[in-house]
């Protein structure tokens, strides 16, 4: 087994087919289990028309946020949602699953980058779920109506979505290598979860939170994942800020792959040590 | 065997129940202090959430944070109660798809007793840290203390926890049809624990019907926390008195999902082991 840990790389050429081979794998396995995601998409529409009501309610007794009108604050809590069913996806759990039954000692033996592997597998998951949210945002639509904004700021909330996605991803995967130490990550994994839904603005936006947890909210990486895209797409943060505000999210991506680098350096080779 | 006798077994075996679990507990103390920590910060998150939108928008539909604060110590110390007396029965469908449940059938004790008092991992953590909370929501409230308080609030918390059971029993007895039940459990949850969070009177006319007649979640914190908050103001085509009705429809709602329970009870014939 000595031979076979990542600390001897015996590097194979690299070849993207595998890699993407393993994203169809998943695509279908997670196919098999459509009747999860039915549930996942309709306790969506569930949440988007309770908190509809929770907004309309909360409007009509006070002042509106000058920048964030009754349509807005809507808008954004629906497209909120429909993020959480991509976002929300433990899109590296095959590392906990190989940690825990083992088969993580042949995934090393195989010519492939091991994270890479969970990557893809992750990706061909949410590639499935993505799918899914055409409808439910059809569905969506039929509960709320929610602001379009221009092509040109779509396509800005795109990429704002994409790099949040690799935070997430970066995320989960450093959770899941505690594996590599302790099996009962669970817990910690849904502690992040509510962290993420409070500190991330999934539901409430940070703008609205009081100026001290503003400022605690925007040092942590989760306001990356759903705040930044989200208020681009509602029109809070305006042009000329994007750049900084992609910036911010694209230096969190850098620090947690660098992160997830280390713990996972750590990890594989506590892997090689127990084994050999 | 007498009534006497049998009740006498029961309480001896619920006794050894609540011993096993408490051994477990210390045996995985780590485990323990993590899923602790998942306790507070899932009710710190809920909590904290109510307290951020409710100090930019100070009123919800004439409710304000320590009105909230009430509305939702209640539900968490019924709920809690739940949780601690009675989660057992949520894993009823794991038994029946493996084939433990099977062994419940031939022993002599009634089994829907047999499965509540199923060891596992159960600590009453949550429900010590709901009474705390429940305690600090009643003095932040600023509530009223009188003898009707003292009398209904302990028997509301039961027809609350009461109100849980029914619905976990519901679902755990779909089961014996539908083996996974567990999308359905998900569903039930969430729309419990997302929709008892706010002011029922917020929702449009369909989803009150709803959250009184069918799933009647309201009754374990709304409709009381209307009575002892003087909020008679709001829903006026109920009385604030119904408030007080919890622990009836507690009963009513576990007679009647302890009727659909035997009914799944008889028709079972296992999933083929």
């Amino acid at each position: 087994m000595t031979a076979a840990g990542p600390a001897i790389p015996a590097r194979p050429r690299f070849r993207l087919e595998p890699y993407i081979q393993f994203a169809q794998k998943a695509m279908a396995r997670e196919a098999t289990y459509r009747f999860d995601v039915f549930t996942s998409v309709a306790s969506v529409l569930v949440r988007v028309y309770l908190l509809r009501m929770v907004w309309v309610a909360l409007y009509a007794r006070n002042a509106a946020p000058s920048d964030l009108p009754l349509h807005a604050i809507i808008t954004y809590t629906t497209v909120a949602m429909l993020m959480g069913l991509v976002m929300d996806i433990d899109q590296t759990r095959l590392l906990h699953d190989s940690l825990a039954d083992g088969s993580i000692a042949t995934d090393f033996m195989k010519p492939i980058i091991v994270p890479l592997y969970f990557f893809s597998d992750g990706t061909g998951e949410v590639l499935f779920h993505v799918m899914l949210i055409v409808p439910s945002l059809l569905l969506a639509l039929l509960i709320v109506h929610i602001d379009v904004p221009s092509l040109s700021v779509i396509c800005v909330f795109l990429v704002s979505f994409l790099l949040g996605y690799l935070v997430g991803f970066f995320l989960n995967f450093i959770l899941n290598c505690i594996a590599f130490w302790t099996l009962e990550i669970q817990a910690v994994q849904l502690i992040v979860t509510w962290l993420t839904d409070l500190f991330g603005g999934e539901i409430i936006p940070l703008v609205i939170f009081p100026v001290f947890l503003q400022k605690v909210a925007f040092v942590l990486p989760f306001a990356a994942m759903f705040s930044t895209p989200l208020l681009i797409y509602v029109g809070v943060i305006r042009p000329d800020h994007y750049l900084q505000a992609l910036g911010v999210q694209l230096l969190w991506v850098v620090v947690l792959a660098l992160i997830a680098t280390l713990v996972w350096r750590a990890g594989a080779k506590r892997i090689v040590v127990q084994g050999g | 065997m007498t009534t006497g006798s049998r009740l006498r077994v029961m309480a001896g075996v619920y006794r050894e129940y609540w011993r096993i679990n408490i051994l477990t507990t210390l045996e995985y103390r780590e485990n323990f202090l993590i899923w602790l920590a998942f306790t507070v910060i899932y009710h710190g998150s809920a909590i904290a959430a109510l307290w951020i939108v409710l100090t930019r928008f100070p009123s919800m539909n004439g409710w304000t944070f320590r009105d909230m604060a009430f509305l939702y110590g209640l539900w968490m110390l019924a709920h809690a109660l739940h949780n601690t007396l009675f989660s057992t029965v949520g894993e009823v469908p794991e038994h029946i798809r493996d084939g433990e449940f099977d062994r419940l059938l031939v022993r002599p004790l009634d089994t829907l007793f047999q499965a509540i008092a199923t060891p596992g991992q159960v600590f009453p953590d949550e429900l010590i840290l709901a009474l705390i909370t429940f305690g600090a929501a009643i003095w932040y409230s600023g509530v009223r203390i009188d003898a009707t308080f003292v009398v209904f609030i302990p028997l509301i918390v039961i027809g609350g926890a009461l109100i849980d059971l029914a619905f976990n029993l519901f679902i755990s007895t779909v089961a014996f049809w539908f083996v996974r039940v567990d999308a359905l459990r998900w569903i039930v949850i969430q729309l419990e624990q997302e929709f008892t969070r706010y002011p029922v009177s917020i929702y449009s006319q369909g989803v009150r019907l709803l959250l009184t007649f069918v799933v009647p979640f309201a009754f374990m914190n709304y409709f009381p926390a209307r009575y002892f908050l003087h909020k008679a103001h709001e829903a006026a085509s109920l009385p604030p008195e119904v408030g007080l009705l919890t622990p009836v429809i507690g009963i009513v709602a576990v007679a009647a999902a302890y009727f659909f329970w035997r009914l799944g009870l008889n028709r079972y014939s296992g999933v083929g082991h």
